[in-house]
């Protein structure tokens, strides 16, 4: 199972550099620095919505968040109010919104685990009621004028060339991820339960609560999702995380996360989103539009499902 | 590495009698949630608006539920099966492009018919292939369908909205047939026979015991990979005659069209009351969820609420619906199925 999941990082890695060629190739612009920092400043988003995918599909029992996009959503209306409606500055209002993403995402949690619903239907239940009520929070306008105490700095700055908020939200929530999920027992018990929760409650793990532990995480990344947003477009949107569930879910899948639960590892999430990442960026620099990307994520998504089951494992995929 | 089996809850057998008691208490409550839900619908939307509770608006809701009730009736069948089907709403799009443009050519509406039908059959195909024979988890396979048909709706759309006409003349909006509208009695036709289907058929035995249990299934002799086959493909026909009655109702194909009716179908079915775990429902229950759903977002504009607040009760009804379920499974101590 390790050899495989070394065997995935390895192809996403050789397909990385096989794109970054082609498109280098098909357009000498893409390989310069303000195409490669406007790159990953997109990507930055979806891939902290992509952490937290991969770890409720990791935990297992059906595992998914279809409400990533609404929570993102909601928590970016909650920071503008903050920010704005109740002037706090902008930096106590994005905790404060990653404070409501982790509420909307324990929300999830304990409706599926404690209530037994099936997390499909939870979060798609939770897709409409948070993008709603972000909707009528916002009376379905634009939250604006948080430009201060240097917020904007997060999203349009950057360091050595590189964007602020690669520097210091992308990569370190990567980093953290994959350090809890390797060296600490909670990483341990979130693989134990994905792969057989029978098993891992009799050896000692709470099932339940680590998956609403997961659900809760997703939402703080989702939040942070938002912030993000925020900063980089200097406005808050109540439709601001439409549609983003599904590129989360395929960069999650196509990073090895089995969507089964209990295989994966987030550094291939990683690679997964900075190939989707250069394929996005090389079709829009030759011209082709935002929505042929969409296509071309669907057909990677089943395709990249497809050849890990003609390389053989899971025979009894429900 | 799957799982299967759960959640196994282990309760004393001397508090077993006030349990089923309990548990049965909530499947009523259950059963009756969605008639209470209408009810109540009826009589706040009557007391704050004057033009709701009139012939007139009733046969124009059930004119605007024609496609996610056509789509909500084959989205039953999978989702009985504990499966799903994301790509209908582009699917829908992508053949309503096919129809109006075929119109626009002057094609035999009997030709149109059968090419819809056709690609509509063929995009069921392909997602019951990719779910059936090559074990994708059905959300993953049709999200990437839904995906790709996305891209195929922008590209045949091409920056230029299609108008069109409906195909047939009794396609249209106004068009009755005894005084009914024409598309109401075509859903009604539809659910007849997926009812039929469903409760008098081999066939649709064959799905209840697969959404029930499918290794007892197979053990049974159920040739379980044709039969879910079968159920995706009669979804791509539904979307079909959607697509079909869309172009007749709204007349005109954009990038977006069909986007949003996906979920709208799936919470129709949900708050109808068949289980998302697979092996307990029925396509007359999907149509009671289409008909809340519908009343809702026609009462909701008439009643002068801004429709902002339509994904809000939406969203709360469906985990109203799915949490009453939750609770009885939980009692009943069934398994936690995984959702495939």
């Amino acid at each position: 199972m390790m050899r495989l999941m070394g065997d995935r990082r390895i192809a996403l890695g050789i397909l990385i550099a096989i794109a970054i060629v082609a498109m280098g190739m098909i357009s000498p612009y893409f390989l310069e620095a303000g195409n490669l920092l406007s790159l990953m400043q997109y990507s930055s988003v979806v891939g902290l919505l992509a952490i937290g995918q991969s770890l409720v599909i990791l935990g297992g029992g059906g595992g998914i968040d279809l409400s990533v996009g609404s929570m993102l959503s909601l928590s970016s209306i909650t920071f503008g109010l903050l920010a704005v409606d109740a002037g706090w500055s902008p930096w106590l209002a994005a905790l404060g919104a990653i404070v409501a993403g982790a509420l909307l995402g324990l929300f999830n949690g304990v409706l599926i685990n404690v209530f037994n619903m099936p997390p499909l239907i939870v979060t798609l239940g939770t897709l409409y009621l948070y993008g709603s009520l972000a909707l009528v929070l916002a009376n379905g306008l634009d939250i604006n004028g948080f430009d201060r105490d240097g917020f904007s700095i997060l999203g349009q700055s950057t360091i050595f060339g590189i964007p602020t908020q690669v520097i210091f939200v992308l990569i370190p929530s990567y980093a953290a991820v994959a350090w809890v999920m390797s060296r600490t027992r909670f990483g341990r018990e979130v693989y134990e339960t994905g792969s057989n929760a029978i098993a891992a409650r009799i050896s000692g793990v709470n099932v339940k609560w680590t998956r609403i532990k997961l659900y809760a995480i997703s939402g703080v990344f989702s939040a942070m999702g938002a912030v993000v947003t925020a900063s980089w477009l200097l406005n808050a949107k109540s439709t601001a995380g439409v549609g983003q569930e599904l590129q989360a879910i395929t960069i999650a899948v196509l990073g090895g996360i089995v969507i089964t639960g209990g295989v994966g590892r987030v550094s291939g999430t990683l690679l997964a989103l900075v190939l989707v990442a250069v394929l996005n960026s090389g079709m829009a620099l030759a011209g082709v539009g935002s929505t042929y990307q969409i296509g071309l994520l669907g057909v990677v998504l089943i395709v990249s499902v497809l050849v890990r089951h003609k390389s053989a494992i899971p025979s009894s995929v429900p | 590495m799957t799982t299967h089996s759960e959640s196994v809850v282990e309760r004393p057998s001397a508090g077993l009698d006030s349990a089923q008691k309990i548990s049965r208490n909530l499947l009523l409550a259950r059963r009756s949630l969605l008639p209470f839900l209408l009810v109540v619908e009826l009589i706040v939307f009557t007391l704050s608006s004057n033009s709701f509770l009139t012939v007139g608006n009733f046969l124009n809701i059930a004119s605007d539920a024609t496609e996610v009730a056509l789509i909500g009736a084959g989205m039953t069948l999978v989702i009985l099966m504990g499966g799903i089907d994301i790509s209908t709403g582009y699917a829908m799009g992508v053949i309503a492009w096919l129809v109006a443009y075929l119109n626009g050519v002057q094609t035999n509406p009997v030709l149109i018919l059968v090419a819809a039908v056709a690609v509509g059959a063929l995009v069921g195909l392909i997602n019951g292939q990719l779910v059936a024979i090559f074990k994708i988890p059905s959300i993953v396979a049709t999200l990437g369908m839904s995906a790709i048909l996305q891209t195929v709706l922008f590209t045949l759309w091409d920056k230029t909205d299609i108008f069109s006409g409906p195909i047939l003349e009794g396609l249209s909006r106004q068009s009755k047939f005894f005084g009914i509208p024409t598309l109401v009695l075509i859903t009604v036709a539809l659910y007849l026979v997926l009812y039929w289907v469903t409760q008098k058929t081999v066939f649709g035995r064959s799905m209840f015991a697969i959404g029930s249990n499918r290794e007892a299934a197979t053990l049974a002799g159920i040739r379980t990979n044709i039969v879910r086959i079968a159920a995706f493909v009669i979804v791509g026909v539904t979307v079909a005659l959607a697509a079909v009655t869309y172009v007749g109702r709204v007349g005109v194909v954009q990038a977006s069209t069909g986007g949003s009716i996906t979920l709208l179908a799936i919470a129709a079915v949900v708050v109808g009351g068949t289980s998302i775990l697979g092996g307990e429902g029925s396509v007359l229950r999907t149509l009671g969820g289409v008909a809340f759903i519908m009343i809702l977002q026609n009462g909701v504009v008439l009643a002068g609420v801004p429709p902002l607040w339509n994904g809000l009760m939406i969203g709360v009804v469906i985990l109203l619906a799915v949490l009453l379920d939750g609770i009885i499974s939980r009692l009943n101590s069934d398994q936690q199925g995984s959702l495939a």
